[in-house]
């Protein structure tokens, strides 16, 4: 039934693969968290949190070092998938929707459609440059340093309680109400900005105006 | 239940990560993607406060949702930029963006 579907042989094939090597990195892992689920070592919000832990990690991996852009793309929907179920552990429904919604809809369909204008697509093409060991450096300081100060610090943390739609609403609208109308005016002047600045060019003689 | 260090630790990585992601990378929409990896760290750390330390008043929650709401505006405007890039310089590598170089 999957040969039906009437997608391009290349994207059919990227999908394919795609899934299938994703699958084979992933199942140890899984095995290993439903082993230690099914012997009582993690509990259920634990082994969930494992689960979208390596998701989101897994799909950095892939956004930051996978050189074709298209899967690099397809990495960052991941990653954005598991961030939308680290929400709904933390007990905010309203942001893990709006995080699906966003992010594996709106900002990943742009980045596509960004790369198609670019003609980025034609094969894997070198994207890293000569500071990647830099980088590397600067990135496992940079995480060590945070990991080690949030490790060090006490939290009195509380119990996670749900905050419903309503309560959320009434926060949102009642305490922040100035700041999201001004947030409005920001995407409001960022769409006509980029209209502007991506806009052609009139050609010489060619009137403006029309 | 969850210690709060986990997520921590885990929007510290993902942090990392997006942070190696905006150095290495040449590509202008491969850096994009980074940051948006960047901004996903971010609100996870302030969406964790705040059901952990601020859970009647939850402001985190509320910023989280501000950042996303930049991040698309973001997103667009970068894209724009990009796209005039290419058409002026036929590349969207961010190295070769250096007519601003003295």
């Amino acid at each position: 039934m999957l040969r039906r579907l009437p997608l391009p042989a290349q994207i059919d094939r990227t999908i394919t693969l795609g899934g299938l090597l994703a699958s084979v990195v992933a199942a140890p892992y899984i095995v290993v968290l439903g082993v230690l689920f099914a012997t009582g070592e993690l509990s259920a919000p634990e082994f969930v949190f494992w689960l979208n832990a390596g998701l989101v990690v897994g799909g950095a991996l892939a956004a930051v070092l996978l050189r074709h852009i298209v899967h690099a793309a397809l990495g960052l929907v991941g990653a954005s998938l598991g961030v939308a179920g680290i929400f709904l552990l933390l007990a905010s429904e309203f942001l893990a929707l709006v995080q699906v919604l966003v992010y594996g809809g709106g900002v990943t369909i742009l980045l596509l459609f960004g790369l198609m204008m670019t003609r980025a697509t034609d094969g894997p093409i070198v994207t890293d440059g000569a500071q990647k060991p830099f980088a590397f450096g600067a990135g496992i300081v940079l995480a060590g340093l945070f990991v080690g100060a949030m490790l060090d610090a006490e939290w009195d943390a509380l119990n996670v309680t749900v905050v419903g739609f309503r309560e959320l609403g009434i926060r949102l609208y009642r305490d922040f109400g100035i700041p999201f109308e001004v947030a409005s005016l920001v995407l409001l002047v960022a769409l006509i900005g980029a209209i502007t600045i991506a806009r052609r060019e009139p050609a010489p003689g060619e009137d403006d105006s029309k | 239940m969850i210690p709060l260090e986990n997520f921590l630790v885990l929007s510290a990585i993902l942090f990392a990560l997006g942070f190696y992601g905006v150095l290495a990378r040449r590509s202008a929409i491969l850096i994009l993607i980074a940051v948006e990896l960047m901004l996903a760290a971010v609100s996870i750390n302030m969406v964790a406060f705040a059901a952990y330390l601020d859970p009647t008043r939850f402001t985190g929650i509320i910023f989280a949702i501000f950042v996303i709401t930049v991040a698309a505006a973001e997103v667009g405007l970068a894209l724009g930029i990009v796209l005039r890039l290419f058409r002026e310089r036929a590349s969207a590598n961010v190295d070769e963006a250096n007519s601003l170089k003295w």
